[in-house]
């Protein structure tokens, strides 16, 4: 048996040891690769918009490249970790420190190879399954095709090859000058149990509370000149808050003997606050990795929603059409022509816009009552009824832009003498007529007692009944051949936004997905780094007589709060950027936050059941 | 108070072994008894079926009239806990609880009272003289006081039958000593029937009859008169009738 050979052996014959972190590896270039197919992909190359948008995807995978280097570092050091027993009885047999070094860096390379190679192959398959998921969810214009990733693969394999590289050298490094006692004690030497300390667990506190504060109290632009500030003194406070609060929280539990010598709560515990050491760290990185990944598509599906809701509220009408200059008779039947085409049925409804002048203001939209209520009827709203002599208030219901108060207080004279005055408490909120601006509608018979008009148009309003599915087909080409400005079609807007925002939106989720998946195995390597020392401890605790209940009961928590200490965290810091984000915009995106970290927060307890099975099945074999 | 009858053990595999056949043990109430034998004779794999960690293949073991083999995985863990206590040789305390806390860890798990707990904890922590010790970590305490914490760790529910394997293999002579004399007094104040698995005639020495068995099957026992130092002598003496060496420290096996 040569060196070579001895070294071969011991990784293919001792597979399960290497696997986990020959996964996290393969795992870690899987992403990389993924993300970089994206990045060079030939659709993206092209114009501005999508030229800015791939410069942002270089930077995001430069940060990609850093944030797997320490991953996988971090999945070496911990697995060298494990074998250190290992290495001393290699030791003990003669092996000198130069050989289990160039024996590690061997396997590390053989693995890292082997980790790429397998990477770049699940990452083509993964890629594939993301463009499937994205075309049908998302509107992407000229769709985003697969294609072969030639400049992907090598840039890959290249990045990936030199990362193995310095991480074996970095071997030297994690084994530096041990002694063969410690080594080959390794594995008993009891970490210590990490001390906190009162004053900075209160600065956790007192961060994390003022960060809060100001995030939720500031509103508009100051958001933006706060943002810096309260995101560096949040980052310290959750640093603090899992580093020193938590294991002061455990500490104080501790010396509770009705709550710690409470059944399992002592197994639990005692585990809980030695490991929290190693835990406050991943729980750190992988709280504010989350947080990222939820304000980031937070952000982008909720600034989505922001420009399509206003459109789809603005514009209940299938079609409208403006006619500024004289009544465009030709548009009108070219439209109607249009829609006969294209198979769509439509109700059309045709009136006169006024503007009048009313205190200060030249052009105060007036309409009569039956105009009103031909158009609220249109789409489908309540009528109102007018008396001679009354005049009402009407507010565009769901755009609180429209100067209400103002109106209500001025009044309207007719050339009759008759002065009209609005209802002081009666505003009705309708999207009957296109005017943003409030506006007064008043009976028929007043109407025509109006003064002169400032300016007045033609409007022209469809609303299908029948064949919506063509209203695109139909709005593209009414948006061809008439002029700008006069056909609006709500539905088509819509589209061309997601259109133009479907890529943008396309690779911010992918990039908020990749943070949260990593962070997921981030936690995943913890719990299974301390397989082996559970293993232990429950095998000698079953002698004594552990119920599989109760077996079960100190898993679930454990795991539980491995997985959701930091995700919960997380989702508050997410639920508060996103808070502020929308005092940013005055737009309330209280739905969307809910739908992205409730999306979110069900991922991560799909994954809970998941691990804690197999968790709980490696624990159960061994007793 | 324990009735091993007719107990064979075959581990199944690729190459069938039998590690026991026909073994009958009767235990008294209030006995101190102690299994012996060369290595591989079947001593733990008796223990650990008596222990009801594993079953025999043919023939039953009644722990108080009760075949503990028959009971329901939840309900066999509970009678574990309750009426048998365990003592390791590698003392298995947890490295992350105290000693008092690792003392205690069988009442926590029943869910008992912690007035009840530190009732019982100072009791027999006096007893066995480790009160000094019940704060510390398992590392900064000795082997012998780790042994004492476990010995008190087996005996804080007042189990009916203590098993103890190999309770000296990992103590020095002198820690050993101590430990054996804490057993033995245990069994003698409170009447509590203990079963020891050792390769220390020294230790064996300690127990009111010893029971030899040899590639797993009843070879011979002694009873022990009144002087330990002559029950030694037999015990040596039985031990090169038994084909082992006399001075047979060997490899022991966990």
């Amino acid at each position: 048996m040569t060196f070579r050979q001895f070294a071969f052996n011991n990784v293919v014959r001792n597979k399960r040891l290497y696997a986990a972190y020959f996964l996290s590896s393969m795992f870690t270039v899987m992403v990389f690769f993924t993300f970089v197919i994206f990045a060079f992909h030939p659709e993206l190359a092209g114009d501005d918009i999508h030229g800015s948008v791939q410069q942002g995807m270089y930077v995001a995978g430069g940060i990609i490249y850093v944030f797997s280097f320490f991953f996988v570092l971090y999945s070496m050091s911990s697995f060298l970790q494990s074998r250190k027993k290992e290495f001393g009885l290699l030791m003990m047999q003669g092996m000198s420190m130069r050989q289990i070094r160039s024996m590690v860096f061997l396997e590390n390379m053989v693995i890292g190879l082997f980790a790429t190679l397998g990477g770049i192959i699940l990452g083509i398959v993964f890629a594939k399954g993301i463009l499937l998921i994205a075309e049908n969810v998302l509107v992407i214009d000229g769709a985003l095709n697969f294609y072969f990733p030639l400049e992907a693969i090598g840039l890959s394999f290249i990045s990936f090859i030199i990362l193995f590289f310095f991480i074996s050298l970095f071997v030297a490094y994690v084994l530096r000058s041990k002694k063969l006692i410690d080594l080959i004690k390794a594995n008993k030497v009891s970490k210590g149990e990490p001390k906190a300390n009162i004053f900075l667990s209160i600065i956790a506190v007192l961060l994390l509370g003022s960060g809060y504060a100001v995030a939720l109290l500031v509103e508009g632009v100051t958001v933006i000149a706060v943002m810096i500030p309260v995101i560096v003194v949040v980052i310290i406070g959750s640093y603090l808050l899992f580093t020193q609060l938590s294991v002061y929280i455990i500490r104080k539990l501790k010396k509770k003997e009705n709550i710690f010598w409470h059944k399992t709560n002592m197994i639990l515990f005692s585990d809980l606050s030695f490991r929290m050491k190693d835990n406050a760290r991943t729980f750190f990185m992988v709280a504010i990795i989350s947080t990222v990944a939820f304000s980031a598509i937070g952000t982008l599906f909720g600034f989505q929603s922001y420009l399509t809701d206003g459109m789809k509220i603005s514009n209940p009408n299938t079609f409208t059409y403006d006619a500024y200059d004289g009544d465009k008779a030709e548009d009108i039947a070219l439209i109607n022509q249009t829609l006969q085409d294209e198979n769509i049925e439509a109700n059309m409804e045709q009136m006169m816009l006024r503007y009048f002048q009313i205190g200060e203001d030249p052009s105060i939209l007036i309409a009569k009552e039956s105009d009103f209520n031909r158009f609220a009827a249109l789409i489908g709203e309540d009528t109102i009824d007018i008396e001679d002599g009354q005049m009402t208030v009407v507010e565009f219901e769901g755009l609180p832009y429209g100067q209400t108060q103002e109106l209500l207080t001025q009044a309207v004279e007719l050339n009759t003498g008759v002065t009209l005055e609005p209802h002081p408490k009666e505003v009705i909120y309708s999207r009957a007529l296109p005017a943003f601006d409030s506006y007064y509608v008043v009976s028929d018979k007043d109407y025509e007692a109006l003064p002169h008009a400032n300016d007045e148009w033609n409007f022209y309003a469809w609303q299908a009944t029948d064949g919506e599915e063509h209203v695109l087909d139909a709005a593209e080409k009414l948006y061809a051949e008439l002029p700008p400005y006069g056909i609006t079609s709500g539905e088509y807007n819509v589209y061309q936004v997601n259109k133009a925002y479907g890529m943008i939106l396309f690779v911010g989720l992918f990039i908020g997905v990749v943070f949260f998946v990593s962070a997921g195995s981030f936690l995943y390597f913890r719990l299974y780094a301390d397989l082996d020392e559970d293993k232990q401890k429950f095998k000698s605790i079953s002698k004594m007589g552990l119920t599989e209940k109760e077996l079960k009961r100190v898993l679930n928590r454990q795991t539980a709060i491995l997985f959701f200490a930091p995700i919960v965290v997380a989702l508050i810091h997410g639920a508060v950027a996103l808070t502020a984000l929308s005092h940013m915009f005055y737009y309330n995106m209280f739905k969307q936050s809910v739908m992205v970290l409730g999306t979110f927060l069900s991922i991560q307890i799909i994954y809970f059941f998941f691990v804690r099975y197999f968790y709980t099945k490696q624990i159960k074999e061994v007793i | 108070m324990l009735n091993v009858k007719q107990v064979s053990k075959i581990y199944e595999g690729k190459i069938a072994y039998r590690a026991l056949t026909d073994i009958n043990l009767t235990i008294e109430d209030g006995e101190f008894v102690g299994i012996m034998g060369p290595s591989g004779s079947g001593k733990t794999t008796l223990l650990n079926m008596i222990a009801t960690i594993d079953e025999p293949t043919t023939g039953e073991i009644l722990i108080n009239g009760k075949n503990a083999n028959r009971l329901k995985n939840e309900e066999l863990a509970k009678f574990r806990r309750r009426e048998l206590g365990f003592v390791f040789q590698e003392f298995n305390l947890l490295h992350t609880l105290t000693v008092e806390e690792n003392i205690v860890l069988p009442l926590t798990l029943d869910g008992k009272s912690v007035k009840e707990m530190k009732l019982k904890v100072g009791e027999i922590a006096e007893r066995l003289g480790i009160t000094q010790i019940l704060k510390k970590r398992t590392y900064e305490i000795s082997g012998g006081q780790a042994q004492r914490a476990a010995v008190a760790r087996a005996m804080i529910h007042t189990p009916k039958l203590l098993l103890a394997d190999e309770p000296t293999g990992n103590l020095d002579s002198k820690a050993s000593k101590d430990v054996m004399g804490m057993l033995e007094q245990i069994n003698q104040r409170d009447k509590a029937t203990m079963m020891l698995v050792t390769h220390d005639p020294q230790a064996a020495s300690y127990c009111n009859r010893v029971v030899f068995i040899r590639d797993g099957k009843f070879y011979s026992e002694i009873h022990r008169g009144d002087n330990r130092q002559a029950f030694f002598q037999k015990i040596i003496d039985t031990l090169s009738l038994l084909g082992g060496d006399a001075n047979d420290f060997s490899s022991i096996r966990v």
